[in-house]
């Protein structure tokens, strides 16, 4: 097993000199500061003791400061900035490379809906860890022990009274930081309720409004915004008694601390003018200190975010070896010997499938669903490795090909056709990036669409909607036959429509796929039979297995389960004709 | 609100508005202050508790505030005197004075956020309304993830402008000037000075507002390009790895990447600037405060102790005085929301009748169903011509079963979403049961007819619930039977937990034939006179579509069917074939 690689870490890594350089530029700020306010009590001292107060001294000196001030801020805040941003910009382009190498079966375990939604959500909490929690918690750190060091310079015995009334306030912050933070959990959980009952109304509008369901769905919002109203109550009033009972202990340790200086005051160890600058910088340190343990909350929450997004960078590539050429001295072009396959351990999906194609054949799979035909056309396409047994392509091991090298020679028409929010042009070609415009209308043209392109409003240069959700099934299909055109491979790999279209359409594809079958190896996967009589070899496959192999006149005459799908269909068919 | 002339927060607005950009003030002509107005007017009576909520809670957190500074004042006033017993009883009564302002405080902000969440449930229920009751065109032009991200994206932000925006915007406005008060009163010049200061700083802050809004919205519209390039990504993945342009798209998504990135450097300027701005303002106000309290004490207008408590007081101020700088650009920004869910609320809802048409005689009461001279087209403007319908004519005896096929395009859904009342008709008229439409409301309409839907929807929940919604208040042996006529009963049962099982988002869980037989099965439930199913099985695979013919038979002579179909198989169930084209 490798060892788990921490991109994330290695991008902070990288980048670390800007983080330097911002914890620099906070730590001299607060020096700034802190300087600052001893010249205000060193001041005020001289002015008590009755002395001429020498503007000319500490002016000039308290100017330099202030002008620090502005340029330290600026600076720290803009580095910090850019750390945040060059950091996560980095590491959201390393996430998308490796999505379109990740090994397919994430992919596929995933609805891509919420890879999105986690991608997304996940990236925005990386970000705001660099943005806040990070730079807040070194800035409060380095303050917290800055202004220590100062008090404890004005008076050690002033540190070990604050340090020791301090931990408690730190203490009591921490648990009441982490109860709010779950009462906060619960509240996204209703108010995300309330947005999935809206959601699911609008997505089933065509169902509710004919079963006039709004007023029981009116009545479900009722009950979850009261639930949320309800959950609200209890969670501001616990949070609220948090806020209390903070404030107020944040009150002890300076009424502790200003009573101690009081009774150092008095015995003269201590001047005025050193108290009014410890209350200033009190007040600043206690700031700071209670922030510290919120940024360890929301840190810790946007962990866990990254470690998530870690994990699909720690999740294996696709394998891809360095061949992109296949063996010359054959004319099989597909050879699996023994191969098995599974997509979860204990659940065989292939079991033990021989066969071989040559250039120009023209083969096809039938069987019922779920017997493994289209996980043929994953193993052949690359995007499973075998589990046993070998595939070889063009003479070499699967493995042994560069997996995009191993495409090139497939063209693949599949069910579920993609099409880009983009012209429709471009989305045919996506076949061929270096096509003409001309190629691509002759493409559409022996996929029987052009006609049809022709009659959109602006032509090819139509934008198709998202999913291509302006054209029909047909239409699609058709889309994804020009595409394959375009790409001109040897190989076709083709999984007919199951959704009935109507006859007109129907014949239209059935052109379209002549066309394209055309001097090509092709492999098909067929649900209805019609179209696979003149293959040169028909498997049949059940439960992993091929259980028969031959043309369809062999194997009718063999009489065995081909030879029953044949005769089922037959008299779906006849039926038709009797009505 | 209380203690500035209406028309003085109106130019403030108005400043506001000449700020923005043109675009937004061709766009809007209802003003930023009415808008803040109307939004308030939604919560209703409920306004009043809510306003004075924040206002108590701002006043009793700056009181907490103001007793802190006394805390110190009383510190510094009796340390030289040394007088012990005075120090404590002072001490025990400012603090009971904090406590019971933070007890008010607790008190009205429990009340705030109550009042706040329960407006926010009550325009969500609002916009579901509406939601559920456009017009169907509205649905079929408008993008479902248009019309979410309303309900989601504007709707939460509207919400914030009542659960934070307001509250965030107000209270540093009136806790600055309940700061002010003991400030004046301690020592009116220093504060009169260093309120001129901070000023200065607001007004720096000010000037960012617009800058960082304008980067923030660009931030916006390249993350949503973004999203787009990888959903693309994933959705077409299959295409991307069998074409070599899967790069491009790659490529592309690192280009917006790029630009994402050269953006937030803009924001991160301004970013810097206000940090550099409140960072050595906080420096300069020291220095200023320094400079006039010792000109002040030397020359005897002040004491120290009223020095320090006027400087914690205004460290809090000056906080405050930023809080105000950062969220009042930032609630004028949400109002735009707020104002989008406003224009959502006034489109149109369809009507509960349809109208337009001469109420015309009922039909023979003997067709289940009667299309007479039927005209349609789903342009608004037609020619005659461009009639998808043109004297479309149907009659469906009752208990008949009936399949409509025909080429795609001819408007077989057409006449299904029609049967619906989803369209209003151009001309003509239809009777079902023998009554006119016309004489129904829409709802009464939709009672008589069953519907069965291509794509079977289901909704979040179980089985039983999705069911049932056939009729609410059918019992579970009502459902069981329902689902027994169609052919679901067997399969539900060895469900995991049967009907109880949840069917997971959109039924998910469920395979395709699974969830069209839990549709029949809620149409069956709703006892309609007429069941309309729209290519129920097309998408099927043979065994399941066998099932579903099966179930099919089951229910003929009992109820009127209609079916658009295309495979032979289905058609072959029906007493008559209607072919359109």
């Amino acid at each position: 097993m490798k060892k788990r690689k921490r991109y994330f870490l290695s991008y902070m890594m990288q980048y670390s000199y800007l983080l330097l350089g911002a914890v620099v530029c906070v730590c001299m700020l607060n020096l700034a500061i802190v300087r600052g306010n001893s010249v205000i009590g060193s001041v005020i001292d001289e002015m008590l003791s009755g002395n001429e107060v020498r503007l000319d001294v500490f002016l000039p000196e308290f100017i330099a400061i202030t002008a620090a001030g502005f340029a330290l801020a600026f600076l720290g805040q803009q580095l910090a900035g850019l750390y945040s941003v060059k950091v996560s910009g980095t590491y959201r382009k390393r996430v998308v490379q490796k999505l379109y190498h990740i090994e397919y079966a994430y992919l596929k375990n995933e609805n891509t809906a919420t890879i999105i939604n986690k991608i997304n959500s996940d990236m925005a909490e990386a970000e705001s860890f660099l943005q806040y929690p990070l730079p807040m918690l070194i800035s409060d750190i380095t303050a917290v022990i800055i202004y220590a060091v100062y008090i404890g310079s004005m008076n050690l015995s002033l540190l070990i009274v604050m340090l020791v009334s301090y931990p408690a306030v730190f203490w009591i912050a921490g648990t009441l930081v982490k109860k709010i933070s779950v009462l906060s959990g619960t509240y996204r959980a209703k108010s995300d309720a309330i947005t999935g009952i809206a959601q699911d109304a609008l997505s089933g509008i065509l169902v509710l409004r004919s079963f006039g369901l709004e007023d029981y769905f009116q009545g479900q919002m009722q009950k979850a915004t009261k639930a949320l109203v309800d959950n609200e109550e209890k969670r501001t009033r616990l949070s609220n008694t948090a806020i209390v009972v903070r404030n107020m202990i944040q009150w002890l340790p300076n009424i502790i601390c200003a009573v101690y200086c009081v009774v150092l005051v008095g015995r003269g160890v201590f001047s005025l003018g050193s108290l009014l600058a410890f209350i200033v910088v009190l007040g600043k340190m206690v700031q700071s200190f209670i922030g510290i343990p919120w940024c360890f909350v929301d840190a810790a929450g946007n962990i866990v975010c990254i470690k998530r997004i870690e994990e699909i960078l720690n999740t294996p590539d696709e394998i891809s070896g360095d061949e992109t050429e296949g063996k010359t001295d054959t004319d099989v072009i597909i050879s699996l010997k023994d191969l098995c396959f599974a997509y979860m351990q204990d659940s065989t999906v292939l079991d033990g499938v021989n066969l071989t194609v040559r250039a120009g054949e023209n083969i096809a799979f039938v069987g019922e669903s779920g017997g493994g035909k289209s996980t043929i056309f994953n193993l052949l396409c690359g995007f499973y490795a075998p589990k046993s047994g070998s595939y070889k392509l063009y003479g070499r091991e699967i493995s042994e090909w560069n997996a995009q090298a191993a495409r090139e020679r497939l063209a693949l028409v599949s069910q579920n056709v993609f099409l880009f929010p983009a012209t429709v042009a471009e989305n045919v070609g996506y076949g061929n990036p270096d096509a003409t415009q001309e190629e691509i209308v002759e493409a559409c043209k022996k996929a029987q669409i052009h006609d049809f392109i022709m009659t959109l409003p602006q032509g090819y240069q139509t934008i198709t909607g998202e999913r291509g959700a302006l054209l029909s099934g047909g239409q699609k299909q058709r889309i994804s036959i020009a595409r394959a055109i375009l790409k001109n491979a040897p190989v076709l790999l083709l999984d007919e429509p199951t959704s009935a279209v109507d006859v007109e359409t129907e014949d239209l594809i059935q052109k379209a796929l002549e066309n394209v079958m055309e001097g090509r190896t092709c492999i098909t996967i067929a649900h209805r039979l019609s179209t696979i009589q003149n293959a040169d070899c028909i498997y049949v496959l059940s439960g992993g297995k091929i259980v028969e192999n031959g043309t369809h006149t062999e194997l009718l005459d063999a009489g065995g389960v081909y030879a029953k799908m044949y005769s089922m269909k037959n008299i779906s068919e006849s039926v038709k004709d009797a009505g | 609100m209380l203690f500035m002339p209406e028309n003085v927060i109106k130019g403030i607005f108005h400043l506001w508005e000449n700020e923005g950009s043109m675009e937004a003030k061709m766009k809007k002509k209802i003003s930023t202050w009415n808008l803040l107005v109307r939004t308030i007017r939604v919560m209703g009576k409920r306004s009043v508790l809510y306003l004075v909520s924040i206002v108590m809670l701002s006043a009793s957190l700056a009181m907490f505030g103001v007793f802190s500074a006394l805390l110190m004042k009383c510190v510094v006033d009796i340390a030289p005197t040394g007088d012990m017993r005075r120090l404590i009883g002072t001490i025990l009564a400012i603090v009971a004075g904090g406590g019971i302002s933070l007890l008010i405080y607790r008190f009205f902000c429990v009340r705030y956020n109550v009042e706040a969440k329960r407006v926010y449930g009550v325009i969500y229920e609002k916009v579901l309304d509406l939601e559920m009751k456009l017009p169907y065109a509205y649905y079929e032009k408008h993008h479902s993830g248009e019309i979410m991200s309303k309900v989601s994206f504007d709707l939460g932000r509207m919400g914030d402008i009542y659960g934070s925006r307001l509250r965030r915007t107000m209270t540093p406005f009136l806790q600055v000037i309940v700061f002010l008060v003991p400030m004046l009163l301690l020592s009116w010049q220093l504060t009169l000075c260093l309120v001129a200061v901070n000023g200065i700083m607001l007004a720096i802050d000010m000037l960012m507002a617009e800058p960082m809004r304008r980067v923030s919205r660009s931030l916006s519209g390249i993350n949503s390009q973004m999203t787009q390039r990888l959903s693309d990504l994933l959705q077409g993945m299959e295409q991307a790895r069998m074409y070599r342009t899967g790069e491009q798209t790659v490529q592309s998504y690192i280009k917006e990447n790029d630009k994402y990135v050269r953006k937030s450097r803009r924001g991160i300027f301004f970013n810097a600037i206000l940090s550099s701005s409140s960072n050595g303002f906080d420096l300069l106000c020291m220095l200023v405060f320094l400079l006039l309290g010792v000109f002040f004490v030397q020359k005897g207008f002040t004491t120290l102790g009223a020095l320090a408590a006027i400087y914690t007081l205004y460290g809090r101020f000056s906080d405050q005085f930023l809080e105000l700088g950062k969220y009042f650009p930032e609630l004028i920004a949400y109002l735009a929301y707020a104002q989008n869910i406003f224009d959502f609320l006034e489109e149109e809802r369809e009507p509960e009748h349809m109208g337009g048409l001469k109420a015309a005689d009922n039909g023979n009461s003997d067709m289940a169903v009667s299309m007479q001279d039927i005209d349609f087209s789903y342009e608004t403007a037609a020619q005659q011509d461009g009639l998808l319908l043109n004297q479309f004519c149907m009659n469906i005896r009752q208990g008949e079963c009936v399949a409509i096929t025909g080429a795609s395009g001819c408007g077989k859904t057409t006449v299904s979403k029609l049967l619906l009342g989803l369209y209003p008709i151009k001309s003509g008229s239809i009777c079902i049961e023998g009554k006119n439409v016309l004489s129904m409301t829409k709802r009464e309409w939709r009672q008589n007819i069953a519907y069965v839907p291509q794509e079977p929807y289901l909704f979040y929940g179980s089985v039983m619930e999705n069911i049932r919604m056939g009729r609410l208040d059918a019992t579970d042996e009502e459902v069981m039977e329902a689902a027994r006529l169609a052919n679901a009963h067997g399969f539900i049962v060895n469900l995991e937990n049967g009907y109880d099982t949840e069917v997971g988002e959109r039924g998910s869980r469920l395979s395709g034939g699974q969830r069209q037989r839990i549709a029949i099965a809620r149409a069956i439930l709703k006892r309609a006179p007429v069941m309309l199913l729209d290519e129920a099985t097309s998408a099927l695979d043979n065994e399941s579509e066998q099932l579903v013919n099966d179930a099919m038979k089951k229910l003929q002579r009992q109820m009127t069917i209609i079916m658009i179909a295309h495979r032979p198989s289905t058609i072959a169930l029906a007493d008559r074939v209607v072919e359109m084209g």
